[in-house]
């Protein structure tokens, strides 16, 4: 992960009754877990939105990082402090905004990565037998059916992953590839109807994945990652079997996947190219390839996905797609200021206490009325329930921005927004 | 009675009373919550992390709330050690002996924005930057802003008296807030201010009771809710940074800058030259600076456009008189606006050999008079030096001094020491520990108080203090006493268990 | 629009000696000489997106850092020149 060998033995070396899988955990994260402990100041517990919420310290990025380093000195064991952490939703507000990412990250090529942290931390939990009863019940139904059962007892399954694109009369194969995360193939399939037809409208060539399996992703985030690397092992197998080169992403949580997660378990032998769809739009609207010329009459907010805004440094792109829509009037909200919102949709929050992701899309959608704006719009399935929810009880409504596209360009999009 | 050296293990009872006040939710006892309030940014051999933790957790949501805890604890007698940031200096939120930790981040809300008055009352647990991001729309600021002020909240201001990077112009922490309700060591709810009034500046009637409760680290009391004094928010500020070839001239001219009674003037900083060579281990601005930039001076100003203008125009003149040279916009602006990301950056530290080394950042502070910053900053200097040629664990990250006031007469001093905590064993820490009480000693020698802005209850300094304060430390006794009677308020800061032990 | 690329982002540009504890592989990015973190610590796997990332982000935090505390950061050039001009000098 991060480190070499450690050069001093500190409290480590004795084991501390530690199992040998976590003590060679504590070795990899043992500088930078220090690296936060020892910083002065904890800049990431106002961005972080479970810190906003429920103001308890013990659930900042920096406890993360704290617990480590007592682990190493023989005061806390993997048990102690598993359930923990699940009060993340790996938006990286925490990691981006503390200065030994903002300031010296870049210079040092050592930055704080409270996220990978979290993963490697619920993983760790995993490879103890210590188990969120939540993540484990849904990384069992989703090694069953191949995808999130996004539905609850609604099954998903393989035969209706492309469900969505009926009528559509999209290829299946071909060099380009869109690949549709479980959120918006199974529950918010306007999001995809809105992408594809875009993409045809463009002229874009692209075709379905012949046997999409969910990225692996979540189950990464939950701390399952024998299987998720067993999906990521499978996808990669389809899409070279069947000449795949690029694969576009139209979901957040899915870009993070394939061009992080994916590269660390294939490195060199990674060789697909990944587009994110809503940076192609942005191209074919400069290009001239797309026209948006159906007025929408909304007054809009945009809600920055994390993983795009935050983890990504995405967020130019969005915002040039919405100021191309007519009709729309636009209340925006800085990207810098957006690091402290979140719709605690993502990491798995929702999985083991959705009451707490309820609080936090309300506190988002809070923020959003005070703009007196009729429409919140995002750019990430997996934010949209969550955020919709919240939003009915102030009358604002959470449109996808794939949507809006579609709709000033004249296309009925079709599909569910899951209402 | 006297409170000896740990507490009474808690009973089921106090628990039990705990979780009918509060809610069980409310009353945390896993032991990461425990072992994370035992931290504050200052750093300590971690080694002995558990002899600091507490034996419980309240998140209480009210005043009415935090009195019912304090008055069980009282009545059972069990410490108590109020916690709002924990991001202090000096060990103010540390459990020293254990009990309760009363964590007041839910008391975060903003209750009344007066426009009119220009003030605002809110809960202790609201930070700063947050609560900026909500006055910014009406047009006001609240302009109390310590390094720590992403993070650090208006309760924890109040426990510590904090100092402010801009209170040279807007005043410190004890200006700004105008009154505060506190929960006394009993449990009793009260409102000081200056005088009566919740939202008075200038009262003449009754002891002026605000700065005894302001600073006292937790010893005295819980804040629980505050009314501050707002200001318009400012239209222009100005930054400029200046290179010297020496410390001295740079001395010069901070001084002159300082007493020219500018009155949009918010602050004038002097870096020395190990300042400076630390800054170019890793600062963009800096790594590119020709080799003879030695010093650095730095001036703010804040408030009307046309009024920033005049006074930024009689600040350049003075600096340029002074042989500075101006170190450009791009560096000004950058540097100003970062002047709450730079200091807390491990890898800052390096070995003896160069080498990158994950360090601790510690600073070292006092309040010092300007005439006197030449000879201290001598003295610290060689303290360090002596303690990294003994334990290369040690790290001298240079000096600054920051005007505390509109007049120049004095400087928040500071000494930043880089400490890698992963090596340090208990012979360093002592000698860490005697290095801080020289330091404290050279402060006192030269007429300075020990700390402008962290506080000085620390291990080495704090033997100091009632050196520094004669005779009124035998009042801070006396008044510990009468309004702490069982000793249940943060017990073993600034040596108050003497209180308890002879008559004072 | 960038396309994600493996080989792309795994492939630094090369370094410029900038001090001797320095240098230099984006412009106007500075980074620590990696001699100097082969003991205790070490440098971790950096995309080049991230370090973009990174300091775009810094560029946009500091500015809005300015915003926060008052609505325009004046230039000390400006003034030095108007002083220099001998119109701002009274």
């Amino acid at each position: 992960m991060t480190d070499t060998e450690p050069t001093t033995s500190a409290g480590a070396a004795g084991g501390n009754g530690h199992e040998p899988v976590t003590m060679e955990f504590l070795a990899d994260w043992r500088n930078a877990a220090y690296n936060c402990f020892s910083s002065g100041h904890k800049f990431c517990r106002e961005v972080c939105p479970v810190m906003q919420v429920t103001r308890n310290e013990s659930w900042t990025p920096t406890a993360f990082h704290a617990n480590v380093v007592a682990m190493e000195q023989g005061e806390l064991t993997v048990e102690d402090v598993a359930e923990d952490y699940v009060n993340c939703t790996q938006c990286g507000a925490c990691e981006l905004r503390c200065p030994n990412t903002l300031f010296t990250g870049d210079f040092y090529r050592f930055r704080t990565r409270t996220v990978d942290l979290v993963k490697q931390m619920r993983a760790l939990a995993v490879d103890n037998g210590v188990h969120q009863p939540g993540y484990r019940r849904w990384n069992e139904l989703t090694d069953e059916r191949t995808h999130e059962p996004v539905l609850g007892d609604v099954p998903v399954s393989q035969d209706r992953v492309r469900d969505w694109a009926e009528g559509l009369d999209i290829p299946i194969g071909g060099e380009t590839i869109l690949f549709v995360d479980c959120e918006a193939a199974f529950y918010r399939t306007s999001v995809p109807r809105a992408v594809a037809q875009l993409l045809q409208r463009a002229g874009y060539e692209f075709g379905l994945m012949r046997e999409q399996w969910c990225c692996g992703g979540p189950a990464a985030e939950m701390g399952y990652r024998d299987q998720s690397r067993r999906f990521a092992e499978h996808n990669l197998a389809d899409w070279r079997a069947s000449g795949v080169k690029r694969v576009l992403v139209l979901d957040p949580h899915d870009y993070i996947t394939f061009t992080e997660d994916y590269p660390a378990y294939f490195g060199d032998d990674y060789d697909i190219e990944i587009v994110l769809v809503v940076e192609l739009l942005a191209q074919f609207l400069a290009e001239g390839r797309l026209t948006p010329t159906v007025p929408i009459e909304r007054t809009i907010t945009y809600h920055d996905p994390c993983r795009l805004n935050k983890r990504k440094g995405i967020w130019q792109e969005p915002r040039q797609i919405l100021r191309a829509i007519p009709g729309l009037t636009f209340h925006d909200v800085d990207r810098v200021t957006q690091w402290s919102y979140c719709s605690g949709g993502g990491g798995g929050l929702p999985v083991e206490k959705p009451e707490l992701t309820a609080r936090i899309s309300a506190s988002r959608l809070d923020k959003a009325a005070e703009l007196d704006v009729d429409t919140l719009v995002s750019a990430c399935p997996w934010s949209e329930r969550p955020l919709s929810e919240a939003g009915e009880a102030r009358a604002i409504d959470v449109v996808d921005i794939h949507e809006l596209l579609a709709e000033s360009v004249g296309i009925e999009v079709g599909g569910s927004t899951g209402r | 009675m006297t409170i000896t050296g740990t507490a009474p293990q808690l009973s089921d009872r106090v628990l039990a009373e705990l979780t009918d006040a509060l809610g069980g939710e409310y009353v945390l006892t896993s032991k990461t919550a425990r072992y994370n309030r035992a931290r504050v940014p200052a750093p300590f051999p971690v080694h002995r992390w558990r002899e600091r933790v507490p034996d419980l957790v309240v998140l209480p949501g009210s005043a009415e709330q935090v009195a019912e805890v304090v008055r069980i604890a009282n009545a059972h007698r069990i410490p108590i050690v109020p916690r709002d940031g924990g991001t202090g200096l000096t060990d103010g939120a540390v459990p020293e002996r254990r009990g309760i930790v009363v964590d007041v981040k839910r008391l975060d809300d903003i209750k009344e924005i007066d426009l009119d008055n220009r003030t605002c009352t809110v809960g202790t647990g609201i930070n700063m930057l947050k609560l900026n991001e909500v006055l910014g729309a009406h047009g006001l600021i609240y302009p109390d802003d310590p390094a720590s002020y992403p993070c650090s909240l208006v309760g924890g201001r109040i426990g510590t008296s904090g100092w402010s990077l801009v209170g040279s112009r807007f005043g410190h922490t004890r200006d700004l807030v105008l009154s505060f309700e506190l929960v006394l060591p009993t449990g009793k709810l009260i409102r000081v201010g200056d005088g009566g009034g919740r939202k008075v500046s200038k009262s003449s009637s009754g002891y002026q009771l605000k700065h005894l409760f302001m600073g006292h680290q937790g010893t005295l009391g819980i804040a629980t809710e505050a009314t501050l004094k707002l200001y318009p928010k400012p239209e222009a500020e100005f930054s400029p940074f200046w290179a010297f070839p020496d410390f001295d001239s740079a001395y010069r001219c901070v001084g002159e800058l300082a007493r020219a009674g500018v009155a949009t003037f918010a602050g004038a900083v002097l870096f020395d030259e190990w300042k400076v060579d630390y800054l170019r281990r890793d600062d963009e601005a800096y790594i590119p600076q020709p080799a003879d930039v030695r010093a650095l001076v730095c001036a703010v100003a804040y408030g009307n456009d046309d009024e920033v203008r005049a006074g930024g125009r009689r600040l350049l003149r003075i600096a340029r008189d002074a042989g500075a040279r101006y170190l450009g916009d791009e560096i000004s602006h950058g540097d100003w606006a970062a002047r709450h990301d730079r200091y807390a950056t491990p890898l800052h530290g390096r070995t003896p050999a160069g080498q990158v080394a994950p360090m601790s950042w510690h600073c070292e502070d006092a309040a010092i008079n300007y005439t006197n910053l030449p000879a201290v900053r001598r003295e610290w200097h060689s303290i360090v030096a002596r303690l990294r040629d003994k334990h290369p664990i040690f790290d001298d990250w240079g000096m600054f001094f920051y005007t505390s006031a509109d007049t120049g007469v004095d400087y928040l001093t500071e000494i930043d020491v880089g400490i890698w905590e992963q090596e340090l064993d208990d012979a360093a820490w002592a000698a860490w520990v005697d290095a801080k009480r020289d330091i404290a000693a050279v402060a006192l020698n030269h007429g300075g108080s020990i700390s402008a802005c962290h506080g000085s209850c620390r291990e080495g300094e704090v033997d100091l203090v009632p050196l520094e304060l004669g005779g009124g430390y035998d009042v801070m006794l006396q008044v510990k006493r009468a309004l702490d009677p069982n000793n249940i308020m943060n017990p073993g800061k600034y040596g108050l268990q003497r209180a308890y032990e002879e008559a004072p | 629009m960038s396309a994600y690329r493996f080989e792309e982002q795994h492939t630094p540009p090369p370094a410029r000696q900038v001090t001797d504890v320095a240098v230099e592989r984006f412009e106007h990015i500075f980074e620590v000489d990696p001699k100097l973190m082969t003991v205790h610590v070490a440098q971790q796997l950096f995309p080049n997106w991230d370090t973009l990332r990174i300091a775009a982000s810094r560029g946009d935090h500091l500015e809005w850092m300015h915003r926060h505390w008052a609505a325009e950061a004046v230039s000390g050039q400006k003034l030095l020149d108007e002083l220099d001009a001998g119109d701002g000098d009274r």
